[in-house]
């Protein structure tokens, strides 16, 4: 563990070269949201970020300027929801100034021009900005059948290939993911975006290691807990079915909460009320916290099942591991030792990241 | 003891759909898959120990409700406990629909007069304004049920639903709880329940369905979400459908989340019950212990020990 706080150290000299014009607060890693008209790229935004339920995007009024959506997780995003008919000229503001460039195109488009538009801003992105992460979200995957799906994918990535041999730019990396709104794909795709965005990834990854390693989990997720975006993994694959039942898990418990609140007693239960002050410590005593939220959701009754655990690491992410439910059950006090040492670790590692992107406190 | 539950309404109004959201577990974006109801499909669903739903899905076909009226009537209509009508919100012919319906009701009156009438209007998620336009059908279809001749039908309860939200879940459990023979019972022990544990709130659900089936007294400030337990109903049924898909199965849950903390847990073999506890001290494990000692009572006044 020592040695993983050591080289927490390092991330600080890595944001700060990436950080380009701090004007006001702290520096946000920013997302450009590109696409032709009614490709979905608002609702991508607002299905992510806002809550809003997949069928409600319907509804979803036309994005006629700029808009510049700021998030906070483990770090600061602004992601840029743009016009249809942006182009690079009238984007008013330079594409180096991006860490993350996503391209949503219908995946209905087979046709010439949302792909030259595509090929056009891929082309001027490495130009201006070699570092920059292009993705492609082949989104609204839900209107296809499962074969035209799967044929349709594959014949936009082949024309995107071919315009970009055309102008001799064929060895650009950028990735293809297929969306949709309706299920995990969306999530599963925009975590992989996130996960190139975050400096401190690496030690992140590494504190879940040592975590599952010491909990006999087979599979742990530092997710963002409101966007249902997964941070950082263990080294583990990722299976996406492990990854849909975290996701919805989640979802479960960011809905139960507001549904039992009561009015009354809320204010005190998380926090003990400031006791009196000790005569050795005359600064008024700081309120303690009582527990940090936690729940555990057992699967299977029988003896080796699994228990799906979620501890609160800060007020932004949340833990999710799967552990057996005999260790669960029979040694929950270590594992919860363990989640205590994780929560130091990731609460470090986000004041430097927080201190190093010119927050204050 | 058995009940019998008729569910009725026009072809395509959503019968099917519901009964495989309620009864199968299966997720609401699959019911386009399910075909039409050729007559009548017959289900027994076992619900509390001993009491056993007969649910008659019947189809909604011109020509199956001509023969319900008339050739069929004395099965149909004979033993009903609840009749079940669903309108579709958006329906071409109501005027159809309606007369259809006060049949159905004239045959209720002549077969079951003292059978419990729920109407649903159905596929509310297409309508904008769904507070203003469940009034006005509520308005027509309680004007209807009135003309009939005959004994008047003792009970009749309006509601507005949706397969995409909690209100299915909030008029099925509305419907469960008049067929329930000890609902004031089970909820006096829940009560009691609920004090042993400094509970703000003791809810006890039907296993297979999640359906609610009897809550302990309301809480003292009960100024707690209106529709929570339908929304909870939905919630786990939700989440046990993503646990299916992985093929395990849900057991249990608890949590201790900053509003407030809870266990759901297993109280008989056929009922779940879920404490939500609003006082920090108290452990969720002091609280699964006491459900383990209260296991047996319940068994009891379920006639199950």
């Amino acid at each position: 563990m020592a040695t993983t706080y050591g080289a927490t150290s390092s991330a600080p000299k890595r944001t700060m070269s990436s950080t380009s014009s701090v004007a006001t607060g702290i520096a946000r890693t920013k997302i450009l949201l590109l696409g032709q008209r009614r490709s979905g790229k608002t609702s991508i935004n607002e299905v992510l970020f806002n809550a809003l339920p997949p069928k409600q995007t319907f509804y979803l009024e036309t994005t006629m300027r700029i808009v510049k959506h700021t998030y906070d997780t483990v770090i600061p995003l602004e992601i840029w929801d743009c016009p249809g008919n942006i182009t690079v000229d009238t984007l008013g503001a330079p594409l180096s100034q991006f860490s993350a460039l996503i391209f949503v195109i219908d995946i209905r488009d087979l046709y010439k021009q949302p792909i030259s538009k595509l090929v056009e801003f891929i082309v001027a992105a490495y130009h201006d900005n070699p570092q920059i992460h292009v993705e492609i979200f082949v989104h609204k995957a839900e209107k296809l059948q499962e074969d035209d799906k799967i044929e349709n994918f594959r014949q936009i990535q082949e024309r995107v290939q071919d315009h970009l041999m055309e102008r001799e730019c064929e060895q650009m990396p950028y990735n293809f993911h297929l969306t949709s709104v309706y299920d995990h794909s969306l999530h599963e795709a925009f975590s992989k975006v996130l996960h190139k965005l975050i400096h401190s990834l690496p030690f992140l990854e590494d504190l879940l290691n040592v975590f599952c390693a010491n909990s006999q989990s087979p599979k742990a997720f530092l997710f963002d807990a409101a966007s249902r975006l997964y941070v950082a993994t263990d080294a583990s694959p990722v299976d996406s079915a492990t990854h849909n039942l975290c996701c919805d898990y989640l979802s479960m418990l960011n809905a139960f909460g507001p549904l039992y609140r009561s009015p009354t007693s809320s204010a005190t239960r998380l926090r003990i009320p400031a006791a009196e002050p000790s005569p050795d410590n005359p600064t008024p005593a700081e309120t303690k916290d009582r527990f940090y939220p936690s729940a555990a959701a057992s699967l299977h009754p029988s003896a080796p099942g699994t228990t799906l655990t979620y501890h609160s690491i800060t007020p932004h992410l949340a833990l999710l591991a799967l552990v057996p439910t005999g260790v669960y059950e029979g040694r929950r006090g270590l594992l919860e030792y363990n989640v205590v040492f994780f929560r130091e670790g990731v609460q470090e590692i986000c004041a430097v990241e927080h201190e190093a992107r010119g927050g204050s406190g | 003891m058995k009940k019998k539950v008729l569910l009725m309404g026009a072809s395509g109004s959503g019968k099917t759909s519901m009964r495989s959201l309620i009864f199968s577990n299966n997720p609401a974006s699959l019911t386009s898959r399910l075909g039409a109801t050729i007559d009548v499909e017959q289900n027994h669903v076992r619900f509390l120990g001993d009491l056993i739903l007969n649910l008659w899905d019947c189809g909604g076909q011109d020509a199956f409700m001509d023969s319900y009226l008339t050739t069929q009537r004395s099965t149909i209509f004979q033993h009903v406990g609840v009749l079940i009508y669903v309108f579709d919100v958006e329906t071409a012919e109501m005027h159809k629909d309606l007369e259809y319906y006060r049949d159905c009701l004239d045959g209720l009156r002549q077969f079951s007069p003292e059978a419990a009438v729920f109407l649903l209007v159905h596929k509310m998620d297409l309508v904008r304004d769904r507070g203003a336009m469940f009034e006005r059908k509520k308005k027509e279809l309680m004007e209807h049920s009135e003309k009939g001749q005959g004994p008047v039908l003792t009970s009749i309860t309006v509601f507005g639903t949706s397969i995409y939200d909690e209100s299915l879940y909030r008029a099925w459990s509305s419907i469960v709880h008049t067929l329930i023979p000890n609902a004031a019972v089970l909820s006096k022990h829940l009560t009691i329940f609920a004090e042993a544990c400094s509970a703000t709130e003791v809810v006890l659900f039907e296993r297979t369905t999640f359906l609610v089936i009897a809550t302990s007294a309301a809480p003292p400030a009960a100024a707690l979400e209106a529709t929570r337990y339908e929304r909870t109903s939905e919630l786990i049924k939700a989440f046990k459908h993503s646990c299916s898909r992985v093929r395990e199965e849900f057991h249990a849950l608890e949590m201790e989340l900053p509003e407030f903390s809870a266990v759901l847990d297993e109280m008989t073999k056929n009922t779940y019950v879920l404490i939500i506890v609003h006082d920090p001290t108290i452990e969720t494990a002091a609280l699964k212990l006491n459900i383990r000692m209260a296991r047996r009572k319940f068994e009891v006044l379920q006639g199950l020990a």
